[in-house]
């Protein structure tokens, strides 16, 4: 399942938060640890999903539906931090080729 | 609530109607049933169903959902006895015949769960449509940032 690939990235990103040179507005929360949770949200729905699949296939008598919802938003909530991720890329993609 | 959220009550409709059909299944299997741990016929069983607002994981989301009161999923609140009387059949040779030679059998018309077990079918189906319409909504609400 993907849920495993996602500590992966969630690591990168805290390595980042605490060797960034970004400082938190003031007030607000900081960008990297905003991301960070969200990541850790998708992270939990990607493991509630595997539970339920797991719950299905060794016969505990999980809901087949509950399962395939469950999977659902996971892939959704995948997908949504997926689109963020395009996002921040293009972004510094575009700051990165501002031509001196 | 967000659309997520939506999963949720299509969720509930899908357990309950799998429920429904569950007891559905039990009435047909049990059509002929003389014998029971209670004694007597097996008794004809409805499904009481029971609108609920979705369950909230946070105190966070309670806050925020006020203004989802009219949100409300659907639960099987009781499963009742059909308090119809057994059908009573001249059997004398029967192990479950009364002392007149009477077996009681349940009250169970199988035209009539076979039509409850459609309709049964064909709101799970309902649903099933309706979680794939909030599927669709979401995956374009994600395609206005692409």
């Amino acid at each position: 399942m993907m849920s495993s690939s996602i500590s992966g990235i969630s690591q990168v990103s805290q390595a980042v938060a605490t060797a960034g040179t970004v400082q938190p507005a003031e007030g607000g929360a900081d960008f990297y640890s905003q991301l960070n949770s969200a990541l850790n949200q998708v992270e939990k729905l990607q493991s509630e999903a595997d539970q339920q699949i797991a719950g299905v296939l060794s016969g505990q008598g999980t809901d087949i539906h509950k399962a395939m919802i469950a999977v659902e938003k996971a892939s959704l909530s995948f997908q949504l931090m997926m689109q963020v991720r395009n996002k921040i890329i293009q972004a510094y993609q575009d700051v990165s080729k501002t031509a001196f | 609530m967000n659309l997520l959220g939506v999963l949720e009550i299509s969720g509930s409709a899908l357990t309950a109607e799998r429920q429904r059909a569950e007891v559905v299944a039990s009435n047909l299997a049990n059509a002929e049933t003389t014998h029971t741990a209670k004694g007597g016929p097996y008794q004809r069983q409805l499904v009481i169903f029971s609108a609920q607002p979705v369950s909230h994981a946070k105190f966070a989301s309670v806050l925020s959902d006020v203004g989802d009161e009219y949100a409300r999923g659907v639960v099987v609140k009781s499963v009742v006895p059909d308090p119809t009387p057994a059908i009573r059949r001249f059997e004398p040779g029967h192990p479950d015949a009364d002392r007149e030679g009477y077996v009681a059998y349940p009250d169970i018309n199988p035209i009539e769960e076979m039509v409850n077990l459609m309709g049964s079918a064909r709101s799970y189906q309902l649903n099933v449509a309706a979680v794939q319409a909030t599927k669709d909504m979401i995956s374009q609400s994600l395609e206005i940032l692409a």
